[in-house]
């Protein structure tokens, strides 16, 4: 179909069911599939527009390749990403959904540990000890990458982590850990403290559109 | 080709005053080298995951390419290289692939006389090739260090002022605080006093994510101790300004010294005894010393030197006393080197 609007939601949880409310909300009224967990779905009246529900990482990766036109995902994803494709997208709006902090933790019993200033001292005294570097788990390495050196923090190496990067100081997997948080009560309850200075960004669910589909998307009005 | 013939000539004055050739491994384990250069490093090199996953890089740099050469007792100690060493870079047209021709002396016994052979020799293999308008510029991280230690501020400035002296940026964000007092670190301790009174009566040696207890009490315990309001701060920053801006002919260095100690109210000595830097008389050749010189590198930590032909820089180098060690030597390694900058010859 000719001028056919792709749009991409988080296929799980709060941030699904609160995409689609925003595009309830602007009149245009997401129909289910019959089949519960089916992918697709389509908007009331509008046969041109398909919805795909997708990873949150993966709208980010298919508004770049241009097989999405819109979508909705986080702006810690967006930040995340690549240089080259964050030249791609455009965030249309930042939306009140979502909402949910990078931030640096070190372990609750490393109480002379408060600030990044500590942390850049630790960091030298393990390197100088003992000829390693402190490690920090993390999902956003480039994020964690700019802004420790941004405060000064050079001797450090990072482990890439998929999951429960929580764990990971207490398993002998890293020293500390750089991750994701709305409430804080899943870092408080793995014995992880946000150090004082250690918000790395303030995230939020934005609307992101593909450049490149800019003029079609414009009928829409969203 | 006009390089290859230069290099030739190069070497073979190498070959005369005693370095015996190296040759480098070109793939080397990425990991090994973020271990030593920090993460941010990584931007730089150009890696690849071999057939089993591991990630390799190509070589960044002959200088530590040499070294882990050496600390695999594959090479001599008083070594020159002549290949290819390969580096992304920020800049616009920069090459990937840069030529790198140089010498190192690595367990460097004694310091003088190893900083002048290396300056003398790269001196006259530069001049050999261009020897119009030679000068050269000098400098030397361990003046700095001697001055920082002089200083009456908490340690904990001492010790942050040198672990970012080469990163010019940083280090000015550093000064700007220093000057209006405010620490980076202004937090009251408080509410750890009680975790830290649980805590001394744990288990010392148990482990917290690699810390032992009793690390991370003896450093809370120095926190606390180590003054946290501290008013000389401008005092202190007028001072290192004022030695950073020293820039003067070698000849004229002493009275220069002097002149900034006693101004500041320093000991006379403070600056006694940094031959390497007085040897250089010997070379009968302009002698530029600048106390603000050779920041842009990490791994220096005593003479820094560039030879210009004109404007141009012709060749580079330094002393690197804890680079053998950061790779991995079981003992304290000194070694100093220069290379030659054939783009500019």
């Amino acid at each position: 179909m000719k001028n056919l609007i792709t749009i991409g939601l988080p296929s799980k949880g709060r941030l699904k069911d609160k995409a689609v409310a925003f595009f309830d909300d602007k009149g245009l009224k997401v129909l289910q599939s019959d089949k519960e967990r089916n992918y697709f779905a389509t908007i009331e009246n509008k046969p041109n527009i398909k919805i795909i529900y997708l990873h949150a990482k993966e709208i980010i990766q298919r508004l770049g390749d241009g097989t999405l036109d819109i979508g909705i995902s986080g702006l810690d994803l967006l930040a995340e990403s690549e240089k080259n494709l964050q030249d791609k997208i455009n965030i249309k709006q930042k939306l009140d959904f979502g909402s949910a902090n990078l931030v640096v933790a070190v372990p609750d019993d490393w109480i002379d540990v408060q600030t990044i200033a500590d942390l850049e001292e630790v960091a030298f005294d393990i390197r100088s000890k003992r000829n390693t570097r402190l490690r920090v788990a993390t999902k956003y390495p480039n994020l964690t990458n700019n802004f420790l050196i941004s405060k000064g923090v050079t001797q450090y190496k990072l482990i890439s982590s998929l999951g429960a990067t929580e764990t990971y100081p207490f398993v002998g997997s890293s020293e500390i850990i750089t991750d994701i948080t709305s409430t804080g009560k899943t870092l408080n309850d793995n014995n992880l403290r946000v150090l004082k200075d250690g918000l790395i960004l303030e995230s939020k669910a934005c609307l992101l559109f593909s450049k490149k589909s800019i003029n079609k998307i414009k009928v829409l009005k969203i | 080709m006009k390089s290859k013939k230069l290099s030739e000539q190069i070497i073979k004055i190498f070959k005369s005053n005693g370095f015996v050739l190296s040759e480098p491994d070109v793939l080397l384990d990425s990991e090994y080298i973020i271990e030593r250069s920090g993460e941010n490093f990584k931007r730089s090199m150009l890696t690849f995951e071999n057939e089993y996953g591991k990630e390799m890089c190509l070589r960044p740099d002959l200088t530590v390419a040499s070294c882990i050469k050496f600390l695999e007792k594959k090479s001599k100690s008083k070594i020159y290289y002549s290949g290819q060493a390969y580096r992304r870079t920020d800049k616009k047209g920069s090459d990937l692939v840069n030529d790198q021709l140089g010498i190192e002396i690595l367990g460097s016994k004694n310091q003088p006389q190893d900083d002048f052979k290396i300056i003398k020799t790269i001196l006259n293999s530069a001049k050999s090739i261009k020897s119009k308008n030679i000068h050269i510029k000098v400098g030397d991280i361990g003046l700095f260090k001697r001055l920082i230690n002089f200083l009456d501020m908490p340690e904990r400035w001492k010790l942050r002022l040198i672990r970012h002296f080469w990163r010019p940026k940083y280090f000015e964000e550093l000064l700007k605080r220093l000057e209006k007092n405010s620490d980076i670190d202004s937090v009251t301790f408080d509410t750890d006093k009680k975790r830290f009174f649980e805590m001394k009566k744990m288990e010392q040696e148990k482990v917290i994510a690699g810390r032992s207890i009793s690390e991370i009490l003896r450093r809370f315990d120095k926190k606390i101790k180590d003054p946290r309001s501290f008013n000389e701060g401008k005092k202190i920053v007028k001072i290192i300004r004022s030695f950073l801006k020293i820039n003067c002919q070698l000849s004229k260095l002493d009275n220069k010294l002097q002149d900034f100690a006693k101004k500041n109210n320093l000991k006379k000595n403070i600056f006694k005894e940094f031959k390497s830097i007085q040897n250089l008389k010997k070379l009968n050749q302009e002698v530029k010393f600048i106390t603000n010189f050779g920041r842009d590198i990490e791994y220096y930590t005593g003479i820094v030197f560039e030879i210009f032909s004109g404007t141009k820089e012709i060749a580079r180098g330094g002393r690197y006393d804890d680079l053998l060690k950061s790779l991995g030597a079981k003992k304290d390694t000194p070694a100093v080197g220069a290379a030659i900058n054939l783009n500019n010859i």
